[in-house]
């Protein structure tokens, strides 16, 4: 929303609605040595069709909130809502897509078995996942490997497979836990290309844990950022960058030099900090 | 064939020539060169028989040179090689498939269930401390000297490899994997059918092969305790005999049976386990 804009323009168009609510979360995990605090009262809203990114360095807590959204996790205190429904622990809900970081694809299905999992236990016919599963298979780029088994696949189609597994099922709020993080720099930019090409045609509202400022701003179109362990809120912004985006131009754009060197300089001392233990 | 494919299998046939003829000929041999004392007692046919011995005697248990014809050689005795063999591994393939069924279900029921398994884990582990083959004579009192008490041992036998690796197989799937598949919709049961099943899959067939040589013991051990017919019946009746060729007749027909069994599951393991990649035949 453009601050330009008078109020009554601003009620007009009515503001998108809120989908993630997260108040006041805590999460402290009992220990040996007496509980360790990983989410230390975060609130934060993120509304119909943003791509926000949870940044932060590494054991801050991320992963601790991104689960405690998708309900699978409990929460120490706090309270999270998708739409207006309180998340209970244990309980799916069907709107919510979740990518993990780890590789999560059977590896016993066939990358098309795959992808039609969520499909085939809902009760899809063969005939009727068939022609969706086609077509995610070309959009992820896997054509000619749907009858392959994972294992003969690489990192990156391995979890192209886990992202179109998510997709099919066409989640209205996209919940994503460093789904890259564990590949090359090049296959990461590939995965962000296909991501952002998906995303800019449906305009889910995504959720994007990651502890790379770079990928942070490549794709999200706000970033919450977390300080190091606990994790508290540190900052909240807006990414300024037009779309539809390329990664591989936006990352040699000078814009996008000035806006990461300022965050890192800044607001940077987080990464320092994980960097130096 | 490559060149060292062609030379083991050169030395494979060497070597067992070597056995066979030590076998045949070592006695004799050794009994012209060696003072009498000296001469070893594993060699003499008069516990391992000869190889020429053992085939005549194969021929003739098997029905294939009575002057009576086959047919008629094979009704006159009711515990036959071939009905010997029948007898042995049908009661083997039921005691498997129970000891196997039963195993693989427990082991799913505990490996999901903290609370169960906690619950029973001792009792598994003094049954399991049992030497099952002292329960063979109970089991005979129990069932009879008939079909049943040879299933039972068997399945005994075979329950506990089958539960244990079962178990581990439960405990050893992927929790990002159940969390993942309940995030695509799958109910409990469905996770159970689709993920929990599959990757314990590859631990389960671990254990299948030495289930089946288990289960041939149990039910050979069975049949040398109290039996009416089967091969180890066979082998008791030529022990009391003495006669070496016979036993070792039925010693080499399950010899046999170990092996297609074992490569029968060997089959359906790659098949079933064929996205691992060491079942990977491309
Ligand atoms: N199950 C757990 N038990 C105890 N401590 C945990 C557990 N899960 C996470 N933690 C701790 O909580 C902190 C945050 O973890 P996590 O959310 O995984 O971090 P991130 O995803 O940001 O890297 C870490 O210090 C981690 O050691
Ligand atoms: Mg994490």
């Amino acid at each position: 929303m453009s601050e330009v804009l008078p109020m009554t323009a601003m009620t007009a168009t009515a503001a998108p609605a809120d989908r993630i609510t997260v108040r006041n979360l805590d999460k402290r995990f009992r220990g040996a040595s007496g509980d360790v605090v990983a989410v230390d009262n975060v609130s934060f809203t993120v509304r119909q069709g943003e791509f926000v990114a949870l940044l932060g360095p590494s054991g801050c807590g991320k992963s601790t909130i991104l689960n405690m959204v998708a309900g699978l996790l409990e929460r120490s205190g706090g309270g999270v809502a998708i739409d207006a429904d309180p998340v209970v622990h244990g309980a799916i809900n069907r709107k919510v897509g979740y990518v993990f970081q780890r590789d999560t694809v059977f590896p016993w299905r066939t990358v098309e078995a795959n992808i039609g999992y969520g499909l085939e236990i809902a009760g899809d016919s063969k005939t009727a996942r068939a022609a969706k599963v086609q077509r995610a298979i070309e959009t992820a780029g896997l054509s000619g490997f749907g009858r392959s088994f994972p294992r003969t696949l690489s990192g990156g189609m391995r979890q192209r497979v886990a992202l179109m597994r998510t997709l099919i099922l066409e989640p209205e709020i996209l919940l994503m836990d460093e789904p890259f993080g564990a590949l090359d720099t090049h296959t990461k930019l590939e995965m962000h290309k296909t991501l952002l090409e998906i995303w800019e045609r449906e305009r889910q509202t995504v959720l994007f844990v990651t502890h790379d400022l770079g990928e942070a701003l490549t794709l999200a179109s706000r970033i919450i950022l977390l300080s190091a362990r606990p994790g508290r809120l540190k900052e909240d912004f807006e990414v300024p960058f037009a779309r539809p985006r390329d990664p591989v131009a936006l990352r040699e754009s000078a814009e996008f030099g000035r806006l990461y060197s300022h965050i890192w300089h800044s607001l940077g001392e987080e990464f320092r900090r994980t960097k130096a233990d | 064939m490559t060149a060292r494919k062609m030379s083991i299998w050169a030395w494979r046939l060497v070597v067992l020539a070597v056995l066979l003829g030590t076998w045949e000929w070592g006695f004799d041999l050794a009994k012209l060169v060696l003072p009498k004392a000296w001469v070893p007692k594993f060699l003499d046919p008069y516990f391992v028989s000869k190889p020429t011995a053992i085939w005549a005697s194969f021929l003739r248990l098997g029905c294939f040179t009575d002057p009576l014809g086959f047919s008629a050689c094979l009704a006159a005795n009711d515990n036959n090689l071939w009905v010997a063999m029948l007898v042995t591994l049908k009661n083997m393939w039921w005691g498997f498939l129970w000891g196997t069924g039963l195993g693989m279900l427990t082991g799913l029921v505990l490996g999901r269930s903290d609370y169960l398994s906690e619950i029973f884990a001792p009792f598994i582990v003094a049954l399991n401390s049992i030497p099952r083959i002292a329960l063979v004579p109970l089991i005979i009192l129990m069932f009879g000297l008939g079909d049943l008490s040879k299933i039972v041992t068997a399945g005994i036998v075979v329950y506990f490899v089958v539960f244990f690796n079962t178990y581990e197989g439960t405990r050893a799937v992927d929790r990002d994997q159940i969390a993942a598949a309940r995030l695509l919709g799958a109910s409990e049961f469905t996770v159970l059918r689709t993920v929990v099943v599959p990757s314990a899959l590859a631990w389960v067939f671990a254990s299948l092969t030495p289930a089946v040589s288990f289960a041939l013991i149990g039910v050979i051990v069975g049949e040398f305790i109290g039996a009416e017919r089967g091969l180890g019946k066979l082998i008791i009746e030529a022990e009391a005999r003495a006669n070496a060729s016979e036993m070792m007749v039925a010693i080499f027909v399950m010899m046999i049976v170990g092996i297609l069994l074992a490569i029968v599951v060997r089959r359906i393991q790659g098949y079933l386990l064929r996205w691992q990649p060491q079942f990977d035949k491309s």
